[in-house]
């Protein structure tokens, strides 16, 4: 790090070195992690760790969960702490499962951001209206809002063919999903393309199959509502750091009382940052009952709080929040393959090998006392994947929380949260 | 930190904070008094008057209480066969019966108690999740007769109300067996505890019974005490896709509502008649939408509604109702469906090897 400040202006004036970027630091990271799986994939000969599957699966786990990191970052960027997103999650579903059953699968999407945000905006009355503490606002709307659902659904859904007070009776309509031409052997204008991918996937080479695999994974009957999902997060970016509503909406988070001298209204921020917030958290809600077809309740099950983690594991970006849902829909994603317990296998000798490779690397830097804890993890990993030849399937259901640990763990090093977020203000407040 | 310098200001901020207190806990008094109206005790409809029974109160000797479990009635599974039974035994026994649905795991012991006070004769606790508070409650109120569904509980007043889910789970292992092409099966359990277990060792036992060469594809979708795996659809469908993905052509799913997502990954995976799915404890075909019903081979079917009358009845014509009560094929407590006609051509079979476990020459396991 010092080296590249210290370095760029004499020597790259002009021309600043692509080596010593952080962007080529991010692709280096990138590739030996490839490499890595790629290496685990054949020794452990386990084809499914990076197969399209696999990666389909964990698009698929990780959406909604993304949808509810990006609520709850525009939440906080604005100054409100959003406990609450499960509650509009849970609000997202009740009102998708009613909307896709009436109207279709679109007017699900539509009607889960109206449900999220009814509770935003009920809980926006309470923060930042009435300077309620945010964290019992939260906890209020996460405790109020299943019980909504449940009387809408026996109000709705009782009676009706396929419906029950747990259940909405199903959408009408699947929203229908994308394989992208020649890459992934979609259709084009009727016409099967070939599906080159899924050629170099089954070769099972070294990188190439497993990049392969990935990209595969990410362009093949990806259904509409997870590629607005992938859009959303493009166009939360850019109204956060290149529209003027953005600026305001993280000024309100960082300094009300200075936005508020410089004629910015706080309130009216906050208000529209917990609209937005609500909209998100209540679409994911809506992803999950398109995925299955209808409302049942309970579905929601803690994705919401997975999802502030991973805005956490994020630093407060809508790009790290979607690498931390994008890493834990994998994990789980693993888990809901056939034979999940060798895949977890697969993972653990992945970690040794990265572990090693770290070792390798700090003893070529000289750093020689962090090279040695790391190689009692690394020898911890190693022995675990040859102990465990049929995991316990607990350590299998444990895995994407324990890789969302170690990872925000890791991250949360150098972690900063708008600076104001969660205390509640008022004019004439300093 | 922060000093505010209008102290009017100051007021009108605590006097907006007393006004948003008063307002959430309005909401939360709502919520949880919409919850508790559905659930407080409801004597049963006028059934009781029509059966001859003037006694409203529930202080009669033949007054039965029954705790659902969370969902309550109106989930179309177990919970409403365990009040069809009731609404059975109010209807045909005039039993004075009362209703309670917990909202959450605090309250179940509380629920129950609750009942007990009432003066109810008997206490029936729907679900295995009801183990603690049924114990507790059976020794608290030695004169009380209680029972639990799908749960041993080892005390003299209570009746444990268990079903042979495994005889069950092997006719449509053999259904699936029978059905399927490719040589290869699916198993989705919700939570894997004990109980699913026993819905794996049969579906296992009958599939190989069948075709001994048959590969079953397991999956569990939460462990305990993570429960989520029951209501979480998306998950079931995730692991239904990537068994269909593996070449399982027929997959059983022993997962409460995540099994409806199994169902729609069904219809992804392939035409009707060429991949199937199979449902639990009641009959799903008559669940899911039309475009679905042509995937749903049949149903293991768990009659709660016998079980719950059958218990009510003994205890209300003075019998000793308490202790195990193991509901087999035997006495038709499990069983599969036939709605649909996917199943008529194997019939026989199944039919036959109904008659053998009945006959005791086949011994289901319990464990895989």
């Amino acid at each position: 790090m010092t080296a590249t400040i210290d370095a760029a202006p004499i020597e790259t004036a002009d021309r600043p070195s692509f080596l010593h970027s952080a962007r080529f630091r991010m692709l280096a990271i990138v590739v030996i992690g490839i490499g890595v799986m790629s290496a685990a994939r054949l020794i452990a000969d386990n084809p499914d760790i990076t197969s399209s599957g696999t990666f389909g699966a964990g698009l698929r786990t990780a959406a909604p969960i993304a949808l509810a990191g990006l609520a709850g970052l525009v939440a906080e960027r604005s100054g409100t702490v959003n406990i609450g997103i499960e509650g509009m999650m849970v609000m997202g579903t009740i009102f998708a499962g009613w909307w896709g059953w009436e109207f279709g699968p679109w007017m699900a999407l539509v009607g889960g951001i109206v449900g999220g945000m009814l509770a935003a905006l009920l809980m926006s009355l309470a923060t930042t209206t009435f300077g309620v503490n945010h964290i019992v606002a939260g906890v209020a709307i996460n405790l109020i809002a299943p019980g909504i659902a449940r009387f809408m659904a026996s109000e709705l859904f009782v009676g009706v063919q396929g419906g029950s007070v747990t259940s909405s009776p199903g959408n009408s309509g699947s929203i229908g999903a994308f394989t992208v031409p020649f890459l992934s052997g979609g259709d084009l204008f009727g016409w099967q393309s070939p599906d080159i991918l899924g050629k170099l996937e089954d070769t099972g080479w070294f990188m190439i199959a497993d990049i392969s695999g990935l990209a595969k994974g990410l362009t093949t009957a990806v259904t509409w509502d997870v590629v607005l999902t992938i859009a959303l997060f493009f166009g939360i970016s850019y109204l956060l750091w290149h529209m003027r509503l953005g600026l305001r909406l993280r000024f309100a988070g960082e300094r009300p009382s200075a936005a508020d001298s410089l004629g910015v209204s706080v309130h009216k921020m906050r208000w529209i940052g917990m609209a937005i917030s609500g909209g998100l958290a209540g679409m994911g809600g809506a992803v999950l009952v398109l995925f299955s077809n209808r409302y049942l309740e309970n579905q929601v099950s803690g994705r919401g709080f997975l999802g502030l983690a991973t805005m956490i594991f994020g630093n407060w970006m809508p790009a790290g929040t979607a690498i931390g849902a994008g890493l834990f829909g994998f994990a789980q994603g693993i888990t809901l393959r056939t034979g999940p317990g060798d895949l977890v296998r697969t993972l653990l000798l992945a970690a040794a090998i990265a572990l090693i490779l770290l070792v390798v690397w700090m003893l070529v830097q000289r750093n020689y006392a962090p090279a040695g804890t790391v190689t009692v993890f690394a020898v911890v990993a190693l022995w675990s994947y040859f102990a465990a030849q049929s995991p316990n399937n607990q350590l299998v259901f444990v895995t994407p929380y324990v890789v969302t640990l170690i990872a925000v763990s890791i991250g949360a090093q150098r972690l900063r949260p708008p600076a104001e977020e969660g205390i509640p203000w008022f004019k004439g407040m300093q | 930190m922060y000093h505010n310098h209008h102290p009017e200001g100051e007021n009108m901020i605590k006097s907006k904070k007393l006004l948003a207190i008063a307002a959430l806990a309005a909401l939360g008094l709502a919520a949880c008094g919409s919850d508790s109206s559905s659930s407080s005790s409801t004597d049963a409809p006028d059934t009781t008057e029509a059966a001859g029974t003037t006694d409203a109160t529930a202080t009669g000797d033949c007054a039965v209480g029954v705790v659902y479990d969370i969902t309550g009635r109106g989930d179309r599974s177990f919970n409403d066969a365990a009040g069809a039974g009731l609404d059975k035994a109010a209807a045909e026994l005039g039993v004075t019966a009362s209703e309670s649905t917990p909202t959450g795991d605090g309250d179940r012991a509380e629920r129950v108690q609750g009942l007990v006070d009432e003066g109810n004769g008997m206490v029936l606790g729907v679900g295995f999740l009801f183990g603690d508070a049924i114990t507790e409650a059976a020794a608290n109120n030695p004169d009380t007769t209680f029972a639990i569904v799908d749960s041993v509980v080892d005390a003299p007043n209570v009746a444990s109300l268990v079903f042979a889910e495994e005889q069950g789970s092997f006719l449509v292992g053999a259904a699936a067996a029978l059905k399927s092409t490719t040589g290869t099966i699916g198993f989705i359990g919700g939570v894997e505890n004990d109980l699913i277990k026993k819905f794996e060792a049969g579906y296992t036992a009958g599939a190989k019974q069948i075709n001994p060469d048959i590969e079953v594809l397991v999956n569990y979708i939460s462990q305990p005490p993570d429960f989520s795996g029951f209501s979480d659809p998306a998950r079931g469908k995730e692991i239904a896709a990537s068994q269909y993905e593996a070449g399982a052509d027929v997959i059983y799913s022993a997962a409460g509502g995540s099994g409806l997502g199994a169902f729609e990954a069904a219809a992804d995976a392939g035409a009707p008649g060429d991949v199937w799915a199979i449902g639990v404890d009641s009959d799903q075909y008559n669940l899911v939408s039309p475009e679905l019903q042509p995937y749903i081979l049949t149903s293991m079917l768990k009659k709660v509604d016998v079980a719950t009358f059958n218990t009510i009845k003994t205890f209300c014509e003075g019998g000793d109702a308490s202790g195990v009560q193991v509901f087999d094929l035997s006495v038709d407590g499990v069983g599969y469906s036939t709605t649909g006609g996917f199943v008529d051509d194997i019939a026989a079979q199944l039919d036959d090897l109904k008659a053998q476990i009945v006959a005791g020459d086949i011994v289901v396991p319990t464990a895989p």
